[in-house]
C-alpha cells in the first residue's frame, strides 16, 4: 500500500510478482487456522460457562488427580514410544547408511507414510483382531511406534549418511576399535539426528488421542482424549486450559531439543 | 519497516476481532445463506445427523407450494450432541424455526424461556385459517409419560412446547450364538460384567463412550445385584434400595457415584473397551458379543444380521425387566422462529403416518406417531413395504388365508416346527373361534405371491406382526423404563468420575518412575559429556585452529 506521495517520488513501480507475494496464502492460513483458534482457546480459558470473566478453570484442572493421572499417562506413552523408536530406528538408519542401496530402502520405511495414519490404525486394529490379541496399552504402544517410527528413522539417516567417511578413517588410523570409532565419531556426530527423531516423535505422542482410542477400543484414555471428552461435554473453560498446558509441554520438549541440539555439530538440524 | 509494523498490527488487530467475533457467533448455519428475496420463504431446520429420511425435506417443500403458493427454501443443518446444540442456541447463534432435541435439553432450553409455546402457536394460525390434521396423531402413552416425568416446568408443561418425534430405549444388544435367553434373564444388566463367567464372552463386551448411558447401565446392575449404597439418599429423601429406575438413574449422591466408579473400574476387566460409533458393525462381524446400544441401533443391526442359511437374525435386542431408560426426541419451536406457518407445518407433515413409516425405514428407531394410525394407512404401508420392512403374503406351504364371518382375512402359518398360530391382517392374534373361518380361496401371481379378489397383493400379517408387534420397537412403556434427565450441577462431578474410570486404575507409577530416573541419567551423562566437550573446546578456539571440524558441515 504505497501512497501516492511517495510513489511519485520514486520511479513508477507496478505490482510485482515477488518471493514474498507467495507468501500471502500461507500468512492468511496461518491466520485463519492458527492464530485464531489459538486466541478463541487463550479467551475461553479465562471464560465460565455463563461468559463471565474467572480464574476457577485453573483451579479446577490443577485441583483434579485424575487429569494429572491422565497427564503423566500420557507422558509415559510419549517416553516410551520415543524410547522405543530411538531403539528400533537408530541400528536401522546406521546399517542404510552404510549400504550403498540404503537411499532406496529408506523409501521402503517412509512409504506408509503415504497412507493416512487413520486408514493404517484402523487397519492394524483389524490385524490385532484377527489374531485374536486383547486390545490394550501394548496394542496402542505398537500403533505408536509403528506410526511414528519413519519420523525418527528419516533424521536419523540423513545425519548418519553425511558424515564424512574420512572421520572414521582417521579414527581407525589412530587405532580406534569399531566400538571406540562408534561412541567417539559416529554417535557423537549424530546427535543432531537423535535429536531432531526425538522431537518429531515426541512431541506428536504426548497430544495422540485417535490411535490410543482406536487400538484400545477407547481404554487407554490420554490427554488428547481428555481434552476431547471436556469439549464434547461444553466444559469450554478447562478443555481451554488443557490444551494450554498441551502448548507448554510441546514448546518446553521442542526448546529443550534446540538447545541440546544446538551444543553440537548441527549435521541433520539443518535438514529438518 | 515502519510499513511493515503497521500490517502487523492491522494483521494483529483483524485476527483479534474475527476470533472476538466468531466467539460470539457461532453460527450453526454457516455462511452463504441465502437472501429470501422474491416470494420466497425459508425455514431453517436444526437436527440430529441422520435423523429423517432426506427426500421427505424435498417433498415438504412441494406441499408447502402446494398449500401456500409459494415456494419453500429449506435450510437444514445437523449437531451431533444435545450439548453442542445447547451451545449454538443458548449463545444465540442458532437463528432457526425449528429444532429437535432429546427430552432433558428440550427442559433445559424451556427453563431458559428460549421455547415457544407449540399450542399457542398452533392454535393461532388455525385462528388464521391454516389447518393440522396429524399434529394430534401422537401416542398419547407417550406424551403422558413426558408429562408425567417432567410435570411443571416453571409453570409450563412439556406437551404444550414440544411435539414428540422418535424414541427409544436403552438395552443389550447381543449374539444368539454366544448368549443364551436363559442368560439373558439370569443376568440382566450382569451380562455387561460377564457376571455370568461366559468364558466366550469375557473381554467381547463393548460399553457405550458416553456417561449418561453407561451410567444408567452401571445403577441398575447396582440394584440388580443389590450392590446399592447403603442408607438414605439426601437428594431423593429415600432409601437407594427403595428407589424407581428413574429416580436412580438420575441421582448423583456422592455415595452413588463412588459405587458406580468401584462397577465401572471393577468392569474394565471384562471389557473389550467404549464405543459410539463402531458397536453394531462389531456386533454384526462377531467381534464382540454384547454392546450396550440403543434401540434403533439394536434394530437396524438385528436386520442387518440376517442368515440366509439358519434363516434367523444372528442377534437380538434385551431390555432387562429390572428397568432401562427410555428417551424422547421432539420438535420445538424457539422464541426466535420468523416463518412459524413452515415450522407447524412442519411438524404436521412429521407427524402424518407415512412420513413417520418412512422415518422409520431410514432411521431404524421407533416415530412417536400413533402405532394404529400408522398400521391403518395405506401410504405408511407402502413406504414400509418399499424398505422391506414388509412384505407380501406367498403361498409357501407355511401361510394360508382365511375368512372370518366379517370377512376380515386371518392368516394361518404353520412352520412345520411348533404350533401353528393364527394373525389378524394388522398384525394381532386372532382370537377368535377358529371353526368358523373359511378359506379365502385366493389365487396367487407367477411367484406364489397372494393376490385378492381385486388382484391386488397381500400384506404379509407375520411380517404386520414383527414389526408393529416387536418389543424392541414398540416398548411397553411402565414405571420400570426411567427418563434420564439433565444432570445440571452435578454434571462436573460425574464427568470427573467418568475420567477416573476412563483413566483406569492400572496407572504403572513403577514403571514411570523407573523411566524418570533412566532419563534423568541419561540426561545427566550426556550433559556431562557435553560439557566435558565444551571446556575441552575452548582452549582450542582461543588458540584459532580454522580446521576444526565443525565449520565444514555449519
Amino acid at each position: 500500500m504505497t501512497s501516492a506521495a511517495t510513489a511519485q517520488g520514486k520511479p513508477r513501480r507496478r505490482f510485482k510478482l515477488t518471493k514474498r507475494v507467495f507468501a500471502y496464502p500461507y500468512v492468511l492460513f496461518m491466520l485463519l487456522f492458527v492464530v485464531i483458534p489459538l486466541v478463541m482457546i487463550l479467551v475461553n480459558a479465562f471464560l465460565d460457562s455463563e461468559g463471565a470473566l474467572t480464574l476457577e478453570n485453573f483451579k479446577t484442572f490443577f485441583s483434579q488427580e485424575n487429569s494429572l493421572i491422565i497427564l503423566g499417562n500420557s507422558l509415559f506413552v510419549g517416553v516410551v514410544t520415543t524410547a522405543l523408536c530411538l531403539l528400533i530406528g537408530y541400528p536401522v538408519a546406521y546399517l542404510l547408511s552404510k549400504m550403498d542401496s540404503g537411499k532406496i530402502i529408506v523409501l521402503f520405511f517412509v512409504l506408509p507414510m503415504g497412507i493416512n495414519f487413520l486408514i493404517r490404525t484402523l487397519a492394524t486394529k483389524a490385524i490385532f483382531i484377527a489374531l485374536d490379541i486383547n486390545l490394550g496399552m501394548g496394542t496402542v504402544l505398537f500403533g505408536m511406534v509403528y506410526n511414528y517410527l519413519p519420523f525418527m528413522i528419516m533424521p536419523l539417516h540423513t545425519s548418519l549418511s553425511s558424515i564424512d567417511k574420512s572421520y572414521i578413517e582417521a579414527a581407525q588410523d589412530l587405532g580406534a576399535d569399531r566400538s571406540t570409532v562408534f561412541l567417539k565419531t559416529v554417535l557423537p556426530l549424530s546427535v543432531g539426528g537423535i535429536m531432531s527423531g526425538i522431537t518429531m516423535v515426541f512431541i506428536p505422542t504426548i497430544s495422540t488421542f485417535a490411535i490410543s482410542q482406536l487400538l484400545s477400543n477407547g481404554k487407554i484414555f490420554l490427554f488428547g482424549d481428555s481434552i476431547q471428552m471436556q469439549f464434547d461435554q461444553g466444559l469450554y473453560g478447562v478443555g481451554s486450559i488443557m490444551s494450554l498446558v498441551m502448548l507448554a509441554f510441546v514448546l518446553i520438549s521442542n526448546f529443550l531439543m534446540n538447545k541440546l541440539g544446538k551444543n553440537n555439530v548441527g549435521v541433520g538440524r539443518s535438514l529438518w | 519497516m515502519t510499513k511493515r509494523k503497521l500490517l502487523l498490527i492491522v494483521l494483529l488487530a483483524f485476527t483479534a476481532v474475527t476470533a472476538l467475533s466468531l466467539l460470539t457467533a457461532c453460527d450453526p448455519e454457516g455462511e452463504g445463506g441465502t437472501g429470501g428475496s422474491g416470494g420466497q420463504d425459508e425455514l431453517y431446520i436444526y437436527n440430529w445427523e441422520d435423523y429423517i429420511d432426506i427426500g421427505l425435506l424435498d417433498d415438504f417443500a412441494a406441499y408447502y407450494k402446494e398449500q401456500t403458493g409459494r415456494s419453500l427454501d429449506i435450510t437444514y443443518t445437523t449437531f451431533d450432541t444435545n450439548e453442542t446444540m445447547l451451545t449454538n442456541v443458548q449463545r444465540g447463534g442458532a437463528n432457526v424455526d425449528l429444532i429437535c432435541p432429546s427430552e432433558y435439553a428440550i427442559e433445559k432450553l424451556m427453563r431458559g424461556g428460549y421455547v415457544a409455546n407449540l399450542s399457542e402457536l398452533v392454535a393461532e394460525l388455525e385462528a388464521e385459517g391454516a389447518e393440522f390434521d396429524n399434529i394430534e396423531g401422537i401416542d398419547e402413552d407417550i406424551l403422558s409419560a413426558i408429562d408425567e416425568v417432567f410435570g411443571d416446568i416453571d409453570g409450563k408443561a412439556m406437551r404444550d412446547y414440544m411435539v414428540p418425534y422418535m424414541y427409544g430405549t436403552l438395552g443389550i444388544l447381543y449374539n444368539k450364538n454366544v448368549i443364551s435367553e436363559e442368560e439373558l434373564e439370569e443376568y440382566g444388566w450382569g451380562i455387561l460384567w460377564n457376571e455370568g463367567g461366559n468364558p466366550e464372552l469375557e473381554d467381547e463386551i463393548l460399553l457405550k463412550d458416553s456417561i449418561r448411558d453407561t451410567y444408567c447401565a452401571a445403577v441398575l446392575y447396582l440394584r440388580e445385584y443389590g450392590k446399592l449404597p447403603d442408607g438414605v439418599s439426601p437428594s431423593v429423601g429415600k432409601p437407594y434400595t427403595e428407589m424407581s429406575s428413574a429416580e436412580l438413574m438420575n441421582c448423583t449422591d456422592d455415595a452413588l457415584l463412588a459405587a458406580v466408579e468401584e462397577a465401572l473400574i471393577d468392569q474394565r476387566g471384562h471389557i473389550s473397551g467404549y464405543e459410539v460409533d463402531f458397536g453394531k458393525d462389531d456386533m454384526i462381524n462377531e467381534i464382540v458379543y454384547a454392546d450396550l446400544a440403543w434401540s434403533g441401533d439394536a434394530l437396524w443391526a438385528i436386520e442387518e444380521s440376517y442368515d440366509e442359511e439358519t434363516d434367523d437374525y444372528m442377534l437380538g435386542y434385551y431390555v432387562p425387566g429390572i428397568g432401562s431408560n427410555i428417551w424422547y426426541d421432539g420438535w420445538i419451536v424457539p422464541t426466535t422462529v420468523r416463518n412459524k406457518l413452515a415450522a407447524v407445518m412442519f411438524i404436521d407433515y412429521m407427524c402424518r403416518p407415512e412420513s413417520a413409516a418412512r422415518n422409520i425405514g431410514y432411521i431404524a428407531y421407533t416415530s412417536a406417531v400413533d402405532r394404529d394410525a400408522v398400521m391403518n394407512d395405506a401410504d405408511a404401508i407402502g413406504a414400509l413395504l418399499d424398505v422391506e420392512y414388509l412384505w407380501y403374503a406367498e403361498d409357501d406351504g407355511a401361510c394360508e388365508i382365511f375368512l372370518d364371518g366379517a370377512g376380515n382375512r386371518i392368516f394361518r402359518y404353520d412352520w412345520g416346527d411348533g404350533e401353528p398360530y393364527l394373525l389378524e391382517a394388522d398384525g394381532s392374534e386372532f382370537e377368535g373361534d377358529e371353526s368358523t373361518l373359511r378359506p379365502a380361496g385366493y389365487s396367487t401371481d407367477e411367484d406364489g405371491l397372494y393376490l385378492d379378489e381385486n388382484g391386488e397383493y397381500i400384506v404379509d400379517a407375520d411380517a404386520m406382526n414383527l414389526f408393529f408387534f416387536d418389543e424392541a420397537r414398540y416398548p411397553v412403556i411402565d414405571e420400570t423404563l426411567g427418563v434420564m434427565q439433565d444432570y445440571g450441577a452435578a454434571n462436573d462431578r460425574v464427568v470427573q468420575m467418568w475420567e477416573r474410570v476412563k483413566a483406569g486404575a492400572e496407572t504403572p507409577w513403577p514403571l514411570i518412575w523407573c523411566l524418570i530416573g533412566v532419563a534423568a541419567v541419561v540426561a545427566l551423562l550426556v550433559g556431562g559429556y557435553f560439557l566435558k566437550e565444551a571446556l575441552k573446546a575452548r582452549p582450542r578456539r582461543v588458540a584459532g585452529s580454522p580446521g576444526a571440524p565443525e565449520r565444514q558441515n555449519g
